[in-house]
């Protein structure tokens, strides 16, 4: 359950909202009153799916238009209330959302919109074909109430009001939980998401399933209002434009930005409308566009956005530096301690993790051909190689991005080859990657929380998995502050920590020490001594050598995809063939002296 | 602002006290002198060309009534003319005959809204606020749904097609002396067009002794009109019924049709509704390539339109008066006479006169009277053809109405 306080808002909005369209009594006013809250939910429901996964749908009308011809079809052939229908509407258009979602989420980006785009207007065609090319409501004068047609108007905005609480209240319970967690790491970066333990394909079709649901239902109040439906006015391309209208104004991802973007938008169209229309037709929608244009400019995320950054800025500047210097050099013991003779003999224990004949081409290239090694338990294995070597190819067939063409990744013994990231996080590897990809707007714990989801049990359990897990790479002391405030070095512990948050068994590092400076690297690299220590088995890729010689227990080397040798560091830097894989041929020759 | 004048003064003789003036100043403030009536229609969006016509009607009629005294049980009170516009959309006509109804509180009726959808959604908000409206949109479900404010002044669709097929069987009959037997129908999927072939489907053919042969529906917009064209080809009717909505449809067709060599009458092209006698058709399609082609509509400029013609020429360099002047240029008239019947600017005053009116043949829409059936139907509304006849469009039919002959394409 969201925080009651952090309802507040929410709660006291809509009853001023309330208190404010009682107080009007010009039936034209308060249906623009009405079609605000109408417009914000369609706009919640988009974000639902769209602002929080980042997945733009362009089709949402799809949903709407379906709801709307459930009331109305509902009424006319069946005689039933819309009370009864909207929710029939809302399950209706939750079983669209997954019909559509499984094959749709398949696509990613540009290809997920532009597929979005094609079902309502699929659907628009399937209507005019059955004959549903106009479509009244049946007036009941005996029965107003029971069949929502209230000689007041000022009931229709309190409904409407109803539904916007409602689905704001709804949208705070998931942005709060693992849910929303999910989606924004989602957003954020899919592959990470999935290494992180998260069910992708599962959690956005709980999401496409909701926000059809919500989009549906409120697509069936919208008949209500309008009264005749046509193909046109509910799945018609405008339709899904509103819902990314009011959300790319107000603010995508959070619940604020369709109820500002519908609050401002749709009184200002019709103003318009009804201020220039008759005088200069068709100035209304220049004006609107170039309205829109211009905030888009000037806050490309949004208002709500841009106002609480400008707020933030303010507040910081007005109460100087509290988070003034954190202290970094406190928490990490920032000494390269020597590995001890216990952990030496860590090569020689368990195996946790082994490949063999593990192979994989793109085309005609073998970017891993045939590599076999063991990681034993608790051991830092290093995986080295020029670029190119083919590295991170097989960092992704151990986490289950690609599938091998052959061979097998045993994982405690058993074969976990082709299987999906989430559940060979599941199974205990966590992983980094080589980009970083934080989520910038989070706070370091709340980035680190989703990666703790896969072992918690509940919300509270993954804030503590995840305070313990930054506590152990030493950035608890700025654990509250957002991502897009943090040097490399922190970012790259705020990664491992996300890794280490789903207490995982084996640790796949990629590249972590790229882009760091030496003091820095040495930082890093106690901390993964420490969990060394600690007893976590690690594989590291690097593709520069001097750090990794005091860190790691073993290497593995990598050309052409291929392993061309392995063993203790000392031995595998005076290997010719390694020499000869970094440097070249006639480097050879100078190193052997 | 007038209207606050006139409660003052009565306010004021009021305070006088006596019955008489008491009286006479009521009957006074019941004389207003403007009375205004609406006019929604799309103004801008893609149905603006039709709306603005409709509203160069309605304007031509305002002044005509105008110039000739007003409205004589109104003290000589000059109807005004408040247009809204409805948009592009069915909310944004819906929002708009809210604000109608909120904000001119004092519009004794209106017409509107154009497109039929459009209308079905203006009429729910008209008939709570029991504002008459006049419509030319020809939608039956405008008047099935039991309202008592909406009067519909077009046959209905499927009236429409009831009307005109004989009289096509007959033109063919007459002019190339052999009943036709067999046609295609190549229709658009929008509510108009579909209502028309439905009607004809579903009885009217077989009523007529047609035999269907060839039946087609297209989205709009089309993207070739080829194999369309073959199965007509193929098929060799004897009439073809061609249903478009959107100009690029028309002018596809036509062109295709005089490529394949079926074109200017080769097979006679009967059309239903307005899009394809519209002004804008000879900016894309020839005159030659439209020769002969008929098409059936609610209402046309006709026989004893003429001076009227002539001004919506020169006032507004339209080069022909379609449904949407000619309709609206009327329903100001009918307005106007509602109100000297009803004897007071009150819009459910002018509502009953409206249902109870009897005002004999009708002037500016085809046959039939000026008097609602109980649906609020005008009765014996009829309907007209026209034909492009080097390059206008002239209403052939009815008789009474016609202001040039028809002739069958020659083969």
């Amino acid at each position: 359950m969201p925080h009651l306080r952090s309802l507040l808002p929410a709660i006291v909005f809509t009853i001023a909202y309330a208190v404010v369209s009682i107080g009007v009594t010009n039936s034209y006013y308060q249906l623009v009153l009405t079609l605000v809250p109408v417009w914000a939910v369609f706009g919640l429901s988009w974000n639902l799916l769209s602002g929080y996964t980042g997945l733009i749908s362009f089709g949402h009308a799809a949903f709407f238009g379906i709801g709307a011809y459930t009331t109305a079809l509902g009424q006319i052939y069946f005689g039933l209330s819309p009370w009864l229908l909207i929710p029939v509407a809302a399950m209706l258009g939750g079983i669209a959302g997954l019909l559509i979602g499984f094959p749709t989420f398949r696509l990613q980006g540009h290809y997920f919109a532009l597929a979005m785009l094609a079902y309502p207007l699929a659907i628009l065609y399937v209507f005019e074909w059955l004959g549903f090319q106009e479509v009244t409501l049946p007036m009941k004068r005996d029965a107003p109430i029971a069949f929502m047609q209230f000689g007041d108007p000022r009931v229709y905005t309190l409904v409407a009001l109803a539904i916007m609480l409602a689905t704001i209240v709804l949208t705070r319970m998931i942005e709060q939980s693992r849910f929303g967690m999910a989606l924004l790491a989602i957003k954020q970066n899919e592959a990470a998401a999935e290494a992180a333990g998260i069910n992708t394909l599962a959690w956005k079709l709980r999401a496409i399933t909701l926000s059809g649901a919500i989009a549906a239902a409120i697509g069936a109040f919208y008949a209500q209002v309008l009264l005749v439906v046509t193909p046109q006015s509910v799945f018609g391309m405008l339709v899904s434009a509103q819902a990314l209208t009011v959300a790319m104004f107000g603010g995508v991802g959070t619940v604020w930005g369709p109820v500002i973007g519908s609050v401002i938008l749709i009184p200002l169209a019709e103003i318009l409308h009804a201020e220039a229309g008759d005088r200069f037709p068709g100035i209304q929608g220049v004006i609107f566009g170039f309205a829109i244009i211009c905030v888009i400019l000037v806050a490309p995320e949004g208002l709500f956005w841009k106002l609480r950054d400008l707020l933030r800025k303010r507040f910081a500047r007005s109460t100087p530096q509290t988070t003034a210097a954190p202290d970094v050099t406190q928490p990490v013991a920032a000494t390269v301690t020597p590995l001890t003779v216990a952990r030496k003999r860590a090569a020689t224990s368990e195996v946790v993790l082994e490949v063999r004949n593990l192979s994989r081409s793109f085309g005609g290239l073998k970017a891993v051909q045939d590599v076999n090694f063991k990681l034993h338990q608790n051991e830092i294995l290093g995986i080295i190689g020029p670029n190119g070597a083919g590295k991170t190819t097989l960092f992704n067939l151990l986490n289950g991005f690609l599938r091998p063409d052959q061979g097998e990744v045993l994982i405690g013994g058993r074969d976990m080859s082709g299987q999906r990231p989430h559940t060979i996080c599941e199974a205990g590897i966590g992983r980094t990657f080589q980009v970083m990809r934080p989520f910038l707007r989070m706070s370091i714990l709340d980035n680190v929380v989703v990666g703790a989801y896969v072992r918690a049990k509940d919300e509270d359990e993954a804030r503590k998995l995840a305070a313990d897990a930054i506590a152990r790479v030493g950035l608890s002391d700025v654990a509250d502050r957002v991502a897009g405030e943090l040097s490399t070095k922190e970012l790259r512990l705020m990664e491992l920590a996300r890794a280490l948050a789903g207490q995982p068994r084996i640790l796949l590092l990629d590249e972590t020490l790229a882009g760091l400076g030496h003091g820095e690297a040495d930082e890093v690299v106690a901390v993964i001594q420490q969990l060394a220590r600690d007893g976590i088995t690690i594989a590291i890729i690097e593709h520069t050598m001097q750090a990794m010689v005091r860190l790691v227990d073993r290497f593995v080397v990598l050309d052409h995809g291929a392993v061309i040798t392995e063993g203790e560091p000392e031995a595998v830097t005076r290997d010719n063939r390694v020499i000869e894989a970094y440097l070249g041929k006639k480097w050879v020759a100078h190193a052997a002296h | 602002m007038t209207g606050n004048i006139t409660t003052k003064m009565t306010r004021r003789t009021l305070l006088a006290g006596a019955s008489s003036a008491l009286v006479a100043s009521r009957a006074w403030a019941q004389q207003p002198s403007e009375v205004k009536v609406g006019l929604l229609v799309p103004i801008s969006g893609m149905y603006a060309r039709p709306g603005t016509v409709m509203r160069q009607g309605a304007e031509m009629a305002i002044d005509h009534i105008n110039a000739q005294g007003g409205i004589k049980a109104l003290g000589g009170a000059k109807m005004k003319l408040v247009v809204l516009d409805s948009g592009d959309s069915t909310e944004k006509a819906k929002n708009a005959a809210q604000r109608m109804v909120a904000q001119e509180t004092d519009l004794v009726a209106a017409s509107g809204a154009y497109l039929s959808s459009f209308t079905l959604a203006v009429t729910e908000v008209t008939e709570r606020a029991n504002l008459p409206v006049l419509t030319l949109s020809y939608s039956d479900l405008i008047t099935d749904r039991g309202f008592k404010y909406v009067f519909q002044t077009s046959a209905t669709a499927g009236s429409q097609a009831r009307q005109a097929l004989p009289q096509i069987i007959k033109l063919a009959e007459t002019a190339s002396g052999k009943r036709p037997k067999t046609v295609a129908i190549l229709t658009d999927n929008t509510a108009a067009s579909i209502a028309s072939a439905k009607a004809m489907r579903e009885g009217l053919l077989t009523e007529n002794q047609l035999q269907l042969i060839v039946d087609e529906t297209f989205t709009p917009p089309l993207a070739d009109a080829t194999s369309l064209v073959q199965k007509i080809r193929t098929a060799k009717p004897d009439l073809l019924f061609f249903l478009p909505t959107v100009i690029s449809d028309a002018k596809l067709l036509l062109e295709k049709m005089n490529e394949f060599g079926l074109g200017q009458g080769k097979i006679p092209t009967i059309s239903f509704g307005i899009a394809i006698a519209e002004p804008d058709m000879l900016q894309t399609v020839s005159a030659e390539l439209l020769q002969g082609v008929l098409t059936c509509v609610a209402s046309w400029g006709a026989k004893g339109h003429e001076a009227l013609i002539a001004e919506l020429k020169t006032r507004y360099k339209e080069p022909w008066m379609t449904q949407n002047a000619i309709s609206t240029y009327g329903d100001m008239w009918v307005i106007k006479d509602a109100l000297e019947k009803a004897g007071k600017a009150d819009r459910v005053a002018v509502a009953e006169a409206l249902r109870s009116m009897d005002a004999g043949p009708s002037k500016y829409y085809p046959l039939g009277e000026i008097k609602f059936d109980e649906k609020g139907r005008r009765i014996g509304a009829g309907m007209t053809i026209v034909q492009w006849q080097s390059g206008i469009p002239v209403t052939v039919f009815p008789p009474q109405l016609a202001l040039a002959q028809p002739f069958w394409p020659k083969n």
